[in-house]
């Protein structure tokens, strides 16, 4: 028996449902039960596919008695073939095999691409093969029902636009780690806006849901990254040509953010404010010197940093601030386990600046016990007065 | 395209028909270009293999009073009547043949042309002798500049051939 059926029999013996709601929430349930081998197929064909990836991959580089021109005559007919498949299914409403047979189908674009950079011997950049596999692809995933087609090809697509983007404008990029920062700005904001304009033109719809993923992922690896940066006195090189597309996209997204309905003013004012920070933080010379610190100041005592111009502690204010006023915009919105994530994620901070600021005391007995005591304090707190401060930002309206 | 059936259609045969216009594009380059041979060298003999491709650098032969200037510019290299780079916007227009490329910073002009797919059973056999400066690249170069590779050659064998031997 499963544990939706267990909790089912004891509300009916309750006397919560009646036997007829039983069986109907039941009977839905285990129809959900079975939509949800969709992603056990799309898992299987993927495997599968990248699996054949794997095989013309090896054949492509090995097999040398095989002529180009047959290598390339084979590689188009499974993609005719592929193309009549899912022109079938598709017209015949099959919808569940023709999504496998598009996840197929593009991936094996992606895998002529790379045949006929291999053929001809094109010295290419991975991002600019997969940037052309978007734009080739994008028409027929648009087809796709399943979200996992379009989730492959919007994680695909962010990454390469995102590369492609600051090799434009830095002309050509040389060393990656150089120009990572910049990297890492851009991701979010362009998955952000990407979010934004799905949500606008009705055919792109089915791709949100995968923006915003990506979006939450990459702006919470994009805020971990530069507090350590920052934190650390890490150097960094900085040239302008680099952050310029994260600089014109921030401007989009606030845009698109000014001219969402859904949005209440105070979201649009809280948004505006934590981009506008985050491209502020990635801005090397503006709020830090890259040398102050306070955690060794105490060693220098010539050049003592004052609490407040050290970047170590300007780094962890400025990401609780950001962190603050997307918490305020999450709970003002009603998004629960976002506002849980976040203010989590802040009461993480404290703790970690607490560490920084005091290590040398964890080192003792008495230090060891007033670092649990705040941590735990800490925790306390925050389980303590989250749904106040949710109900508090619910309240909030400009 | 009110019709579903033709938009489906369409979307499919889309890929198609671009990754089928990209083979012709470079099957032509291929075909149509004049043929030139420069000799290759690795960076580093330890490093000139990077999964199935080799990684070289190519001689092009230029000498030091006609090469790059120390800045990252876009340029040719014209390879008829004199071998000499130029700022790809200030080409002589006497220039009969010329490779499009690009200056970086440690004058060193760049053509694209640094990459050679292999089997990975020759890989070491092909990497020891291009460290012993055996190795050339074949490329086609049409009129606007655009490079083809056509083979590697080994003391002057298609490496196919060479490796039989």
């Amino acid at each position: 028996m499963t544990l939706i059926e267990k909790k089912l029999q004891l509300w009916e013996q309750q006397g919560f449902i009646t036997g007829d709601q039983y069986e109907t929430i039941l009977s839905f349930e285990q129809g959900e039960k079975q939509n949800n081998n969709w992603w056990l197929y799309s898992l299987l064909i993927l495997g599968s596919a990248i699996i054949g990836l794997g095989i013309i991959s090896l054949i492509a580089a090995n097999w040398v008695q095989i002529p180009d021109s047959l290598k390339l005559g084979a590689d188009f007919s499974l993609l005719i073939l592929l193309a009549t498949a899912i022109f079938w299914y598709q017209s015949h409403y099959k919808k569940v095999v023709a999504d496998i047979l598009i996840t197929a189908f593009i991936i094996l674009c992606l895998a002529s691409i790379g045949l006929i950079a291999q053929v001809y011997h094109i010295n290419g950049r991975w991002y600019h093969a997969i940037m052309l596999w978007s734009v080739i692809s994008l028409p027929i995933v648009l087809f796709a029902r399943h979200l996992m087609v379009h989730f492959l090809w919007v994680s695909l697509f962010i990454n390469a636009a995102v590369w492609s983007s600051v090799d434009l404008a830095g002309g050509n990029l040389r060393n990656a780690m150089r120009e990572l920062p910049a990297v890492l700005l851009l991701a979010p904001l362009l998955s952000a806006s990407l979010y934004l304009l799905a949500r606008r033109v009705a055919l792109l719809h089915k791709t949100s849901s995968s923006f915003f993923f990506w979006f939450q992922i990459s702006a919470l690896i994009a805020l971990i990254a530069i507090d350590i940066m920052r934190s650390g006195g890490e150097t960094q090189t900085f040239d302008w040509h680099w952050y310029l597309p994260a600089w014109l996209t921030a401007a989009l997204l606030i845009g698109l953010i000014a001219l969402r309905r859904a949005y209440k003013p105070l979201n649009k004012a809280l948004l505006t404010a934590a981009i506008l920070l985050l491209v502020l933080y990635y801005a090397p010379s503006i709020l830090f010197t890259g040398q102050t610190r306070y955690t060794f100041s105490a060693l220098d005592a010539v050049a003592r940093a004052s609490l407040w111009s050290a970047d170590d502690i300007r780094a962890p204010a400025l990401t609780i601030l950001i962190l603050f006023l997307y918490a305020i915009h999450a709970g003002n919105s009603g998004y629960h386990r976002t506002f849980n994530l976040i203010t989590f994620l802040i009461g993480l901070r404290f703790v970690i600046l607490y560490f920084q600021a005091m290590g040398g005391l964890a080192a003792t007995g008495v230090g060891l016990i007033l670092s649990g005591l705040m941590i735990i304090g800490i925790a306390w707190f925050w389980y303590s007065s989250r749904d106040r401060f949710q109900n508090w930002s619910k309240e909030l309206s400009l | 395209m009110k019709n579903p059936q033709l938009r489906l259609a369409t979307a499919l045969l889309f890929p198609i028909v671009v990754l089928a216009a990209n083979t012709w594009m470079y099957q032509q380059q291929r075909q149509a270009g004049e043929t030139f041979k420069f000799p290759i060298e690795g960076f580093d003999p330890r490093d000139m293999l990077s999964g199935h491709y080799l990684f070289y650098k190519v001689d092009y032969g230029i000498s030091s009073e006609y090469g790059c200037p120390t800045s990252d510019i876009a340029a040719s290299l014209c390879l008829r009547p004199e071998k000499r780079v130029y700022p790809t916007d200030e080409r002589p227009t006497t220039c009969e043949v010329y490779l499009q490329g690009e200056c970086d910073a440690n004058t060193v002009f760049t053509a694209g042309l640094d990459r050679f797919y292999i089997p990975q059973a020759y890989a070491a056999q092909l990497e020891s002798d291009i460290a012993q400066k055996k190795g050339e690249i074949e490329v086609s170069v049409d009129k606007r500049g655009n490079a083809a590779i056509l083979d590697l050659l080994i003391a002057g064998k298609p490496w196919k051939e060479a490796v039989q031997d």
